[in-house]
């Protein structure tokens, strides 16, 4: 059987956490239920699964391989070509500091900016389901499911306060 | 039962007091806060236009023509001569490093601590970072004179294989800046991509066009708010070390030197005290303005301005310990440079200047600030932060070329005075840092209305007893 996509329109989020509720027991998983809003809600608030986020490692990642850079124009650089200066030491430990700090640091920032677009598929601006009225006090919130569901969970949307149950139209962003 | 009723009117007229007062508790529809902000955005008066008229032509007079005459006829137009070397150019990139610390520590530190009222004021600081450090940047490039040779400092080896030396203050600098331009520009940007999918959605023309790309196709689903508020998150804690290693890297361009007055441990938390003071005073000056020319009252109140106030003073107080501890310290040491120097500010050339920084820093703040009724008023607030940074820029000034006139050879001592073609380039580029406020603040959403809509979920008014208080829940 084909799968539908609905989109329902709440006023406030409680019902909304009601109709995820609702919608497990019916059978829908937690991945074809998607909820758009203009706010974020945290996981608990809307009683989802929480997610393992892979941010923190994207950046951590891209702090090591700042540190690995920054090490090398402090270190690598002079042994390239050793001009002593001074009886000075070719690397010396605290002025290396500085700069290898601000590599890794730099870094841990690119990388958590790339890591934002890489995990969000941005930039993707082809059609999607989406409505305005969600970014604009609504909350929306888009279900996949079996067509012989529809019915059914039309009705219980409604039932739970939907403005609006539909099936939307893909926008391009 | 009549008391009864007395109660109850009197906590309704509370109510609506406390929702007068405090932004996070007077809701509106989002749609009416979504007007709000892009009615004050696209709105373009007569007088916003003939002020970016006449900015313009004071960006084109002083980096148009002045810096152009500079590059022409070499460094020798400017008034830089031995023994000062670093003039007005190195004070007014160290001021403008410290007018940059507004936008980390207004919306960063308040963030990472969740002070409730940084709300509406984020985005308009995090610009004031990003343009204060476009303005700094600008400074060494100016301050080289030929500044084609800049490329010398970009880390690739030259034709016989030599790095640039990466144990040098300056090439600290230049790194520090760097990584904190990408770093306040992507701060900047992140909590902007859900505005901007707001603005998408209302407008069209070029203005779609724009936002459109801006927004990178968001929808608000929870995978992207949770990716964007996480990266916020970490962005947060790392902006901070990296703006505490920025103005402490400027003070190092001075504290390594062997240079009497210059050569302190402590001028790294004493440069990053001044920078986050004049930083925050800037941020009020420049929301006062914004304010009133946008007509933002909805989103910027007293209360915000209040709470700003409080923070000038404490930052006025923290100043002061560290000017006194260095000012102290050069006195105790005894040591004749020293005492010339400490002489110098006192009774010498730049004494008038020193004793109006001892008032707009000290004086003033504290004779005032601590005043609830002058922390809400427009006109208290803007002359005391503006006083603030004349005297912020004052220190800057006697620090750099101040100093340098005094040595430890007298027959090397000298004066020093501002060419006009520095005084132009000076005003060219205070010009640039408000044309680009004032172009930018038509163009991006000045308020982020999520976060605003997002700390009104979290605060609601709740009776205790018989009292209504304000309370917050964590939603996190």
């Amino acid at each position: 059987m084909a799968a539908k996509v609905l989109m329902a329109l709440f006023d406030h989020v409680d019902p909304v956490a009601e109709v995820l509720d609702e919608l497990r027991r019916q059978g829908i998983d937690d991945h074809d239920m998607t909820v758009i809003s203009g706010v974020p809600y945290p996981a608990r608030v809307l009683g989802r699964p929480m997610v393992w986020e892979r941010l923190p490692w994207i950046a951590l990642s891209g702090a090591f391989v700042g540190f690995l850079i920054g090490l090398f124009l402090n270190a690598g650089t002079p042994l390239l070509y050793p001009i002593r200066v001074g009886g000075q030491p070719l690397i010396p430990i605290p002025p290396s500091a500085v700069i290898t700090y601000e590599f890794t640091m730099m870094g841990l920032i690119v990388s958590t900016f790339l890591g934002v677009l890489w995990e969000s598929t941005f930039p993707s601006f082809g059609p999607k389901y989406y409505h305005p009225e969600s970014i604009n006090g609504r909350i929306g919130m888009l279900i996949r499911c079996p067509e012989e569901q529809l019915p059914e969970i039309q009705e219980m949307l409604r039932a739970h306060g939907a403005r609006d149950v539909f099936e939307p139209e893909e926008w391009t962003l | 039962m009549s008391s009864d009723r007395g109660h109850e009117q009197e906590l309704a007229h509370l109510e609506r007091e406390l929702k007068a007062r405090d932004l996070l508790l007077d809701r509106r529809s989002r749609e009416e806060m979504n007007y709000e902000v892009m009615h004050a955005m696209e709105r373009i008066s007569l007088g916003w236009l003939l002020a970016a008229f006449v900015l313009g032509g004071l960006v084109f007079l002083g980096l148009g023509l002045a810096w152009a005459y500079q590059i022409k006829w070499g460094l020798g137009v400017a008034g830089i001569n031995r023994p000062v070397f670093w003039g007005v150019y190195i004070a007014n990139f160290v001021f403008w490093i410290g007018i940059s610390h507004s936008g980390t520590f207004v919306s960063a530190i308040l963030r990472v601590f969740k002070a409730e009222f940084r709300r509406p004021i984020t985005r308009a600081s995090e610009m004031m970072t990003t343009f204060a450090l476009i303005v700094a940047g600008m400074y060494p490039l100016i301050h080289l004179g030929r500044t084609w040779r800049f490329y010398w400092m970009v880390p690739y080896p030259n034709q016989r294989q030599l790095w640039p030396n990466f144990h040098s203050p300056l090439m600290w600098d230049m790194m520090a800046i760097f990584t904190y331009l990408i770093g306040s520009t992507l701060y900047l940007y992140l909590p902007l991509i859900p505005d901007m999918a707001m603005a998408r959605d209302r407008t069209t023309g070029w203005r779609y066009r724009l936002y459109r790309l801006l927004a990178l196709g968001w929808r608000g689903t929870e995978a992207e708010w949770q990716h964007l508020k996480t990266a916020i998150t970490i962005f947060a804690f790392a902006i901070i070390p990296v703006m505490f290693s920025v103005h402490t890297i400027v003070s190092w361009d001075f504290g390594m030197t062997m240079k009497v007055g210059w050569h302190s441990s402590i001028f790294g938390p004493y440069f990053v005290t001044g920078a986050i003071f004049s930083g925050v005073s800037a941020v009020a000056t420049v929301l006062l303005v914004v304010r009133r020319t946008m007509k933002l009252d909805y989103f910027l109140r007293a209360e915000h301005f209040d709470s700003i106030g409080k923070l000038i003073l404490i930052f006025s107080f923290a100043w002061t310990y560290f000017f006194f501890a260095d000012y102290l310290t050069e006195w105790y040491g005894g040591e004749a440079v020293g005492k010339e120097l400490l002489t110098l500010q006192a009774r010498g050339p730049v004494a008038p200047l020193w004793y109006i920084m001892l008032a707009t820093n000290i004086l003033i703040p504290w004779l005032t600030l601590w005043n609830r009724k002058v922390r809400r008023s427009f006109w208290g607030l803007m002359l005391v932060t503006l006083g603030v940074n004349v005297g912020m820029y004052i220190e800057r000034y006697i620090i750099v070329t101040g100093f340098l006139t005094r040595n430890r050879l007298p027959f090397d001592w000298g004066v020093y005075n501002p060419s006009p073609v520095e005084i132009l380039i000076s005003i060219g580029s205070l010009s640039t840092f408000i044309f680009l406020y004032a172009v930018v603040s038509r163009v991006i959403p000045l308020v982020p209305i999520w976060e605003v809509r997002e700390g009104q979920i979290a605060h609601s008014l709740r009776r205790i007893g018989r009292a209504l208080v304000p309370t917050v829940t964590e939603l996190e």
